[in-house]
């Protein structure tokens, strides 16, 4: 059964039409990457997906919740669903593990103790744990996006959102924060990645989704979009991504 | 990145001798007040004396005024002095009732930006994260308040409405050094008033935290609400200091205004000595002298604030 389906959604900004009928789905620990130009809808599709932002019609499934209803709780919902930022969204105000343990308390209700352990393991897991007590400012734009990403595994979220999460980086920090995906990846995490990070596309996805003014063109595993596209608009972005180097 | 004007009156205060200076001031406040308040009568230093005997001093004054007389031009700079002693001398009687107006002066101001505080944080809340009604709300009560004078504030409260005879019910109230009941009105009209300008401060500072906070907040689970309250307040309040310390050097000052609707706070002391004395310029210059002294505390006090909640990349000094 699939974890995720995504099914004729629909959404709009005021009269801009952003999403246009997209439908896709993920199996559990399916990587999946969104690709596609600059306002194609990427963002506000995994936006969508953890109700930060509200579809028009259509219909998204986590396991048997149904995700677009009114009455869902979409406090629960996060939960399950965690999300990296592109700017990191580190909460400024509180260190490496206080971003931590700040959900681990007021949202999983685990007392001081637990959550600050729970935390350690997790800044372990994306190779910060001697970071703990520093705060985002006193880190570099890489530890900070590891730190994002540990703040989400935390939650035990059954699916992980990436909204771009190397491109606020310089390039010489974008490979440890692809290394800690490619990781996770490895050990199972079901993640919907929106990135043009062609290396990790390659290495761990396991579907790319080419998406353009709000529809999907194309959809298939990275050696078929890459080497063989079907359509020419999916050929021709990739040919110019592949051209501006590994962005 | 404050967006209030940088208010440190402390840059440069906080020296050693003016520390040494305040640290005098306040210790003598302080013993003064415990003598005069909590000792029995009995064992206590008589609370209308100055502990320093004013003759000894006058005394000086005068021989320096003579010895100044008797030197001619050159002895002006003596003359200064003996003018100087002659001013310590006439205000060393007054001292006791000043110090007892310093103490409502100072719980009329820390009352009235704590209280304050307490609205101002709600009313600013729901200026940036309200609806439309509550944001209509919360932005009506802080033009009406800062729309209007304070004085007319005070006196819509103390003359205006039946809040003096409720007040006066509430058992203790003027009872031993329990202030009376229009001590009480001036710490609701404070707290109103002071309530609207903090809560524009602490917007102005919640404005200025990323929405990138908030949505981060909520995407780990947390509500609205929560995000808030842990995310949000902890970063803009941090911001807000500045203005707040801003709102304490006026409320010291703006406080004067109780005197009006009869609370015996400082400047009323200074007044109605004078009138009794007619040594106004000295008794206002004494009464100036006061509130220059707390004002200054009130500014390195915030800035200690400050420094203590300074976190990397948020508040403190050594921001951009």
């Amino acid at each position: 059964m699939s974890l995720l389906t995504v099914d004729d959604v629909y959404q709009s900004y005021g009269d801009e039409q952003v999403l246009k009928g997209v439908s896709f789905g993920m199996d559990r620990g399916d990587v999946d990457v969104l690709m596609g130009p600059s306002g194609s809808g990427k963002s506000t599709m995994l936006r969508c997906i953890n109700r930060l932002t509200e579809v028009d019609s259509g219909d998204i499934r986590l396991n048997d919740t149904l995700v677009t209803a009114p009455d869902t709780d979409v406090n629960d919902l996060r939960q399950q669903v965690g999300m990296v930022f592109q700017d990191f969204n580190l909460f400024a105000h509180l260190t490496a593990l206080g971003n931590i343990t700040l959900g681990l308390k007021r949202v999983r209700g685990l007392d001081r103790d637990r959550a600050r352990e729970q935390a350690i393991d997790h800044l372990e897991q994306v190779g910060l744990a001697d970071q703990a007590d520093a705060y985002p400012a006193e880190l570099s734009g890489g530890q900070q996006q590891r730190v994002g990403i540990a703040r989400a595994l935390a939650m035990e979220p059954k699916l992980l959102l990436f909204d771009e999460p190397t491109s606020a980086l310089d390039p010489e920090l974008v490979g440890e924060v692809v290394t800690v995906m490619e990781e996770l990846a490895a050990g199972g995490m079901t993640m919907l990645v929106v990135s043009h990070e062609m290396g990790f596309a390659r290495s761990a996805a396991d579907d790319i989704h080419f998406l353009d003014e709000g529809r999907v063109v194309e959809s298939g595993p990275p050696e078929q979009l890459f080497e063989q596209p079907e359509q020419d608009r999916t050929a021709s972005f990739l040919s110019g991504l592949q051209s501006n180097g590994d962005r | 990145m404050s967006t209030v004007e940088d208010v440190s009156v402390a840059d440069g205060v906080d020296t050693p001798w003016a520390l040494l200076a305040l640290a005098a001031f306040w210790g003598w406040l302080a013993v003064r007040w415990g003598n005069d308040f909590l000792l029995p009568e009995s064992v206590a230093f008589p609370s209308d004396q100055p502990f320093v005997p004013v003759a000894p001093v006058a005394g000086a004054a005068d021989s320096l005024g003579s010895v100044a007389g008797s030197l001619g031009p050159v002895g002006a700079p003596i003359d200064v002095l003996a003018g100087l002693f002659g001013f310590v001398a006439g205000s060393l009687p007054h001292l006791p009732a000043l110090a007892r107006g310093a103490w409502l002066t100072i719980v009329l101001t820390v009352a009235g930006i704590a209280l304050g505080f307490v609205l101002a944080v709600p009313l600013s809340v729901a200026r940036v994260y309200g609806g439309r009604g509550l944001r209509w709300l919360s932005l009506s009560y802080t033009e009406l308040i800062r729309g209007t004078p304070l004085l007319a504030q005070l006196f819509v409260l103390y003359f205006g409405l039946p809040l003096t005879q409720v007040i006066r019910e509430v058992p203790g109230v003027g009872v031993g050094f329990v202030p009376a009941q229009a001590f009480w009105v001036a710490v609701i009209a404070f707290t109103l008033n002071s309530a609207a300008y903090q809560a524009e401060y602490i917007r102005s500072a919640l404005s200025s935290v990323d929405a990138g906070q908030l949505t981060a907040a909520r995407a780990v689970g947390l509500s609205r609400i929560e995000g808030i309250r842990y995310v949000v307040l902890p970063q803009g309040l941090r911001y807000a200091i500045p203005g707040w310390s801003n709102e304490l050097v006026y409320l010291i000052k703006y406080s004067s205004l109780a005197a009006f609707i009869t609370v015996r706070e400082l400047f009323f002391r200074a007044d109605a000595i004078a009138n009794d004395t007619f040594r106004y310029t000295e008794l206002f210059l004494l009464a100036a002298l006061f509130y220059l002294a707390l004002v200054i505390s009130a500014s390195v006090f915030m800035n200690w604030v400050e420094e203590r909640t300074a976190i990397p990349g948020i508040g403190g000094r050594q921001r951009a």
